[in-house]
């Protein structure tokens, strides 16, 4: 609940009036204001303390979205330790209280793979098949849940969300594209699809309120390329042919904004889905289009500067 | 005021109908300002609007039974083909003459920079997945029958391909060269035939295969019908 994501999620769920209670779990406090959700910081490798706390709360749903991106606000090897912690802690101490009775976790369009053989455009029928370490850590956490649910005989759904950018999102594309000079594939320019965060909470949330059980793809209608992104921000495209990309690689990390191995795959190979099956099952009729976060990455709000008023004073 | 808040998600172009010439200089300009839709397989269309003039100077077409195209909504288009790429080039001209609608090719080869330069322009990869999802997005897909190096009759469907699109209007098209060998002698002429409407079971193997071989019946009716009718205008 202390991500982007996870607040956000909160937040929709606090609208609905079928859900009685909304407790959350992280180990960073909510980034937006809460109203009825109740907040405990418990970082996901206190297995114990998290277990336990899990268990005393017995819940009867569980929306999983802690799956860390790497470079979001982790590195790689730590959102892989943080996502498995999260996944094993969490959804196998709810098990165990026994009233656990539907699963909802956040998992990515990565976990398809991309390269020779692989459709551009996967549906949920698609083999997975993860070629990153992020695509290997959807389909990992994908794997746990639909144990447990098994076991619980609770349906699971796997929400597939594109990448999650926006001008507020901790995302390592978002902020690889803001760099003044931004890597891109020489040889190549592939399509790639984005979703909005408000769009993948509202798919969370929604996807609460079904029965639905299996994988649904999110994702923004339309898509971007590399070069296209670059410069709808009036950034600098720099072409990068395969082995330069360890040079980029180096360069972006000293400018802050070091480039995972999905991102890179983004890059080169292109990543989208067939949402289609989603926006019909959970009503998601006015997603924000791929160029429509693109164009939103880049806008920044100015900043007012209040003047002190005799009464404040 | 940040420029880019008045941008339009489409900046004016549509994935699925063809757009205005631009001059080279808004053209230009555009490229480099990226204000130019993609779609997620690839398609570029205003790159597309910018060659496309240059396919109908390659292949001129005589479109007969355009009107058996749909104005909008999904089809799968399914033609014969001789090796190469004049007849795929020639019924993407005769779409857009047509009904003015972009048509997604079936059989792009999946490589890098070569692979992307096709599907830029419209095709996508003989994947049934890809194909699927092409036709829900509601465009229109054409994929060919199996070669015969002559031109002379409609080659073997693949069933995969038509297993996927199962549930949506199947139109047969003969594709019939202007000269000799594909050469350039006289327009292409592209026959339309009438759609073939599936009940629509994706997991019934049996459906694909009845409507492979009606989509094949249907292409071989249209070249047989064609060659007559060529024949009688020369007698």
């Amino acid at each position: 609940m202390g991500g982007e994501l996870g607040t956000r999620v909160a937040q929709v769920l606090e609208e609905r009036d079928d859900v009685a209670e909304i407790i959350g779990v992280d180990f960073v406090p909510p980034r937006r204001r809460l109203h009825r959700s109740e907040f405990h910081r418990i970082d996901p490798l206190q297995r114990e303390r998290l277990a336990d706390f899990v268990a005393s709360v017995a819940p009867e749903a569980v929306v999983h979205v802690g799956v860390y991106e790497p470079y979001a606000r982790l590195d790689p090897r730590a959102a892989q330790q943080y996502t498995e912690a999260a996944t094993v802690t969490a959804l196998g101490a709810a098990a165990r209280a026994g009233s656990l009775r539907r699963i909802v976790v956040r998992s990515g369009i990565e976990i398809y793979g991309r390269g020779r053989g692989r459709p551009a455009v996967p549906d949920e029928h698609a083999p997975v098949a993860p070629t990153t370490a992020f695509g290997h850590s959807c389909l990992q956490v994908e794997a746990i849940a639909s144990a447990v649910g098994r076991a619980q005989h609770a349906p699971v759904t796997m929400v597939r969300l594109a990448p999650v950018v926006g001008s507020h999102v901790p995302s390592p594309l978002g902020r690889l594209l803001r760099l003044p000079v931004v890597p891109v594939p020489a040889l190549a320019d592939p399509a790639f699809a984005l979703v909005a965060p408000e769009d993948a909470a509202r798919a969370l949330a929604g996807a609460l309120g079904t029965d639905h059980s299996g994988p649904l793809n999110v994702v923004g209608p339309g898509a971007a390329s590399p070069w296209q992104a670059v410069r709808l921000g009036g950034r600098v495209p720099f072409p990068v042919l395969s082995a330069g990309w360890q040079v980029a690689y180096r360069i972006a990390e000293l400018a802050g904004a070091p480039i995972p191995s999905h991102v890179v795959e983004l890059l080169a190979k292109g990543r989208a889905a067939d949402g289609a099956r989603a926006v019909e099952l959970l009503a998601l009729g006015s997603l924000r289009s791929t160029l429509e976060i693109c164009v939103e990455l880049f806008e920044w709000a100015t900043v007012t500067h209040l003047r002190a008023t005799a009464a404040a004073a | 005021m940040n420029p880019v808040r008045t941008v339009r998600l489409t900046f004016g172009l549509d994935d699925d109908r063809i757009g205005k010439a631009e001059s080279p200089l808004a053209a230009l300009r555009r490229r480099l300002d990226g204000r130019y839709p993609r779609d997620p397989f690839g398609l570029d269309p205003h790159l597309q609007d910018m060659v496309s003039p240059l396919f109908s100077l390659v292949a001129r077409v005589e479109v007969h039974g355009g009107e058996h195209i749909p104005a909008r909504g999904p089809a799968l288009l399914v033609s014969n083909r001789g090796v190469g790429l004049l007849e795929p080039a020639a019924l993407g001209v005769a779409v857009r003459q047509a009904c003015g609608r972009r048509l997604r090719i079936v059989g792009t080869p999946d490589m890098p920079v070569l692979g992307d330069a096709f599907r830029s322009v419209g095709g996508i990869p003989a994947y049934p997945s890809d194909l699927a999802a092409v036709l829900r997005a509601g465009h229109l897909a054409a994929v060919p029958l199996g070669p015969t190096w002559l031109r002379t009759g409609a080659g073997t469907p693949p069933l995969e391909l038509l297993l996927a699109a199962t549930g949506f209007p199947v139109v047969p098209v003969a594709v019939v060269p202007g000269g000799p060998l594909g050469l350039p002698l006289r327009p292409w002429r592209i026959v339309v035939g009438p759609a073939i409407v599936t009940a629509g079971d994706p997991d019934d193997p049996l459906e694909a295969a009845e409507l492979a071989e009606a989509a094949r019946s249907g292409v071989r009716g249209l070249i047989s019908g064609d060659t007559s009718r060529a024949e009688r205008r020369e007698a």
